[in-house]
């Protein structure tokens, strides 16, 4: 058993060079620990570059090491990406959020991981650089395969960052979920909306819930049955509606059972479609709370 | 089990070990240096028990791998009655009777502590707040908020 801190990416990117399958990057290690830990780990939770969190040529750039807790409490995020705040400060417990880190809570794909399901929403896309420094950029719900597996390759592939398009004039975003209790409860379902209103009709939108599906999903019928309407509470009990139908949702004997959890994102959804409005609405009358 | 030197510093001083890098700080803390002040209750991030400051922020000690410690600061309730007294968040405890069975006495008081070093005039929803990571099953909550608010006022007498 090894465990190295890298300094910087390219020690990093060193370490994964061998393409030694015991070898793994892992930064705040809250899901990992509790699993099989592999024999070689590669901790880049200290490198700089993974854990700014700054706007570079008007975009939201979000090291893929920050912890919920800085990003819960960044007024940078809070002002563009209000949803990412939200999502972030429901994760696990304070001491969870002090340790847990945005990268991780995509590459662990829990498909409900709250965190994610901000991104997706936001239209977050990944930015990634394997071991021979090829970089690429994937959008959020692509980094899923299947249930809890994650399309990244830890072995060999690194995330480095996100990159949002901030939330401007007329935009706004939001999340929502539900868990048996306020704190330390994985969420029963939960939905993200990012929207942009002009003239007080949806210009534009999008749309996600969870757990729909292996990745935080895009209610694409949903988001189809409201563009273009009015921002108002029919259109929202419309949203309701059809994300409950919209959706294949499994039920667990654990957690809730199918219809109630289809009920939920149907709630889910529109409490988020009603807090993004507002939030748009605050914008477009330009001040930015 | 490859062992591996890990330096940090604890309680305020450097210290050095061999150990696991791959077993928990929780159980570093316990079986090497005999801080068995923090608790292991869950060892799966669910209750708290075993919150430690790490570079001032509270953490799940059963959580971090022991290699990650390496160069950084871990401060465990031990290091609040170094000199034989308590800490104005202990006596305040204390005042409240704020401890029941007195499992989660000492991931109560590290989470205080670090809401204290971050915010020393917290409201009562940011105290609530800074303790959703620990759960007490005495249900004793009221007392501890109460302790808390408290040792704030204590703290900022000072």
């Amino acid at each position: 058993m090894s465990y190295r801190i890298a300094k910087n990416l390219d020690s990093a990117l060193e370490a994964l060079k061998e393409k030694d399958p015991a070898t793994r990057i892992v930064a705040g290690a809250t899901d990992l620990f509790l699993q099989e830990m592999p024999a070689r780990l590669v901790d880049v939770s200290s490198i700089e570059e993974l854990t700014a969190i700054e706007e570079i040529d008007n975009r939201l750039v979000i090291g893929a090491a920050a912890t919920h807790a800085r990003a819960a409490a960044s007024e940078l995020i809070k002002g563009r990406a209000a949803a990412l705040v939200e999502a972030c400060l429901q994760v696990g417990s304070p001491q969870v959020r002090n340790i847990g880190t945005l990268g991780g809570n995509v590459v662990n794909a829990a498909p409900a991981a709250d965190a994610a399901v901000a991104l997706v929403a936001l239209g977050a896309k990944a930015v990634l650089v394997d071991s021979s420094g090829v970089w690429r950029e994937e959008a959020v719900a692509r980094l899923y395969s299947s249930y809890n597996c994650s399309a990244l390759d830890g072995c060999t592939e690194l995330l480095v960052r996100f990159l949002i398009e901030p939330c401007g004039q007329g935009e706004g975003s939001a999340f929502r979920r539900f868990a048996a209790r306020k704190a330390l409860a994985l969420p029963l379902a939960n939905a993200a909306a990012r929207l942009k209103l002009e003239n007080g009709m949806i210009a534009s939108l999008s749309l996600v819930a969870a757990p729909v599906g292996p990745a935080p999903t895009r209610l694409i019928g949903t988001e189809a049955a409201i563009l273009g309407k009015p921002a108002g509470e029919e259109t929202w009990l419309l949203a309701a509606e059809t994300a409950a139908e919209e959706v294949e949702v499994r039920g667990s004997l654990l957690r809730c059972s199918a219809a109630y959890r289809r009920h939920l994102v149907g709630i889910l959804t529109a409490d988020a479609l009603r807090a993004a409005a507002r939030r748009a609405a605050v914008s477009q009358s330009g001040s930015l709370t | 089990m490859e062992k591996e030197l890990i330096k940090f510093m604890l309680n305020g001083e450097p210290v050095e070990v061999y150990n696991d890098p791959a077993s928990s700080l929780l159980h570093l803390l316990r079986e090497k240096f005999s801080l068995t002040g923090t608790k292991e209750g869950c060892g799966e991030g669910e209750c708290g028990a075993c919150t430690v400051l790490l570079d001032d922020l509270a953490v799940n000690s059963c959580l971090i791998p022991a290699g990650k410690v390496n160069g950084r600061s871990v401060e465990t309730i031990e290091a609040l009655s170094k000199d034989g007294g308590v800490d104005p968040i202990q006596e305040a405890f204390v005042e409240k009777g704020a401890v029941q069975c007195g499992f989660c006495t000492p991931g109560m008081v590290m989470s205080a502590r670090a809401l204290l070093k971050q915010n020393p005039d917290p409201d009562p929803e940011e105290i609530k707040m800074a303790i959703s990571g620990n759960l007490c099953r005495c249900t004793g909550y009221k007392q501890i908020e109460a302790a808390i608010l408290l040792a704030a006022g204590k703290i900022n007498s000072k």
